[in-house]
């Protein structure tokens, strides 16, 4: 799972035109074909930069975010669902490997993403850090968070920079288990009991806002990424993602008969688009900046996960060996 | 800490909130390159990294991480280092041709793996394995003996002797893997639930 264009930094673009310009064409044309960049491939500064940022955020998403589902594994109902959310949070977890392994090739290393991350220099996706109170929190995530992250990697694996591009592929087949499980668990709430349908339903009306955040601010307000778009680093607006997310599910968290907690919330038939109260950008940035009501929870369990692993790795450390940049 | 979780609640206090201590160099693992033989039959290809204290830690996790799901065969790890790497080249470009030829030396040969990217974007594949004594000459036989004409970018060439192969026995762990059908999305079919459930929802 993966929150999408969350946080870029605005683009300076005099730091591209210090660029090559001979370079800086090669390397634009070879993406306009279609072709992928690779770690050796001269790449601009900016371009480096900015994955780097993406595909780390996108590393810590996948850690932070198997915390509020991890929570559930010991009272899943039932051994199934148990067994189902212990593959799916380890699939999580693997998905981090993956994409820290991809960051690695641009030149930072692991060690230094995993503390960025612990000190709250690195970002990691907003809707992670609100709470989940009950199953029906974690089905939603299962079902509904993901289904927004697959769009967002769907996009994203269609991106310039190879190694990323590779990750997302073999992240994408293990997502299809996660959004299968995820809506079967949201389709026994919606049949069971009504005290069942009355817990998801409490829920959505909880997650909805958190959920509107996720891909990001509004076109209309966030940093200008038109350079981002033709580099291929980002593939859609979050505006575009957001909609095309809001037409895949609205239909099918209705067919439910769940009311979604927004009464603006319809298809407008003339521009083809969802039309939505517009989310409060201002909590997004509250929360992003750390004051989420789980902000500081998330990071201490990272951080102090970190300091109990720590006897482990002193006592694996052997000078035989010796950090490097990925291949590929 | 005051959490949901009680588990997260009697998470011990160590050390200061948001605030790491720089760690020993030594404390950051060594890189492994992980391929992957997918099917029985098919060329191992490069899968991606993982980081180990050492090669058979490395073996492990590769395991964990990239054969956890799909049909493997087999697989083996190597020292990022033990690779010995091509330029990379595009467009009509054979990586090939800036190898150059070298003279077989007299020294005691070895096998080396030869891995080729044929497409860029994609993994690097198996070509084959050839007989010398030194990277530099185990690229050049590369050269002459897998240079077709077909457009190479890169090319890997890997002293098989470096290689952490699975054993024959260790080929059981995949053996499991048709048995975990939770992993599966085709498990958790929830069609007639939801057609019983609208069903009975027009009804009412």
């Amino acid at each position: 799972m993966y929150g999408g264009g969350n946080t870029f930094e605005g683009i300076k673009t005099d730091e591209v035109a210090q660029e090559d310009p001979i370079l800086l064409a090669v390397f634009e044309a070879r993406i306009a074909r279609g072709e992928k960049i690779e770690p050796t491939d001269w790449m601009p500064q900016l371009y480096r930069k900015q994955l780097i940022r993406m595909i780390e955020q996108h590393g810590h998403s996948e850690i932070i975010g198997a915390l509020p589902e991890g929570t559930w594994i010991t009272r899943a109902p039932g051994f199934k669902r148990k067994m189902a959310l212990m593959a799916k949070v380890q699939d999580e977890v693997g998905h981090a490997q993956l994409l820290y392994s991809a960051a690695e090739t641009l030149g930072k290393s692991r060690e230094q993403m995993i503390d960025d991350l612990i000190t709250g220099k690195s970002k990691y996706s907003n809707i992670f850090n609100y709470p989940t109170f009950t199953w029906a929190d974690c089905c939603f995530i299962s079902w509904l968070v993901d289904a927004g992250a697959i769009v967002n990697q769907l996009a994203n694996a269609k991106g310039s920079y190879g190694p990323y591009c590779r990750a997302l592929d073999r992240i994408c087949a293990e997502e299809s288990f996660h959004l299968k499980y995820g809506h079967h668990c949201v389709i026994y709430l919606a049949s069971g009991t009504q005290k069942q349908r009355d817990m998801f339903q409490a829920a959505l009306n909880r997650w909805w806002p958190p959920m509107m955040h996720f891909f990001g601010p509004s076109d209309k307000i966030s940093v200008h990424t038109e350079m981002l778009m033709k580099w291929k680093v980002k593939m859609g607006t979050n505006d575009d993602m957001r909609n095309q997310f809001l037409d895949m599910y609205v239909p099918k968290i209705w067919e439910l008969g769940f009311v979604i907690p927004d009464a603006n919330l319809k298809k407008n038939e003339e521009t083809g688009r969802w039309d939505y109260t517009e989310p409060d950008w201002e909590e997004f940035k509250r929360v992003i900046n750390g004051g989420g009501p789980c902000n500081k929870e998330r990071l201490e369990v990272r951080r102090i996960a970190e300091e109990r692993g720590k006897w482990v790795r002193e006592a694996l450390k052997t000078p035989r060996t010796k950090y490097v940049m990925p291949l590929a | 800490m005051n959490s949901l979780d009680p588990r997260v609640t009697r998470l011990p206090h160590i050390g200061e909130v948001g605030k790491i201590v720089p760690k020993a160099s030594l404390d950051q693992f060594g890189t492994y390159e992980v391929f992957v033989q997918p099917k029985e039959g098919k060329p191992f290809q490069h899968e991606g990294i993982v980081h180990a204290p050492n090669l058979e830690l490395a073996y492990v996790l590769a395991k964990e991480t990239f054969t956890r799901r799909f049909t493997c065969t087999s697989l083996y790890v190597t020292d990022t280092r033990d690779v010995f790497v091509s330029p990379l080249t595009e467009g009509d470009k054979n990586a090939y041709d800036q190898i150059t030829p070298s003279v077989a030396t007299a020294g005691i040969k070895k096998q080396f793996e030869i891995y080729h990217l044929s497409k860029r974007g994609k993994q690097h594949v198996h070509a084959g394995s050839v007989e010398a004594s030194s990277p530099e000459e185990a690229m050049s036989a590369a050269k002459q003996k897998f240079n077709q004409g077909k457009i190479v970018f890169n090319i890997w060439a890997i002293e098989t002797n470096n290689i952490r192969f699975t054993s024959p026995d260790e080929q059981e762990l995949w053996l499991t893997l048709p048995d975990k059908k939770f992993r599966d999305a085709a498990e958790y079919k929830g069609g007639d639930k939801l057609k019983n459930f609208l069903e009975a929802q027009s009804k009412a």
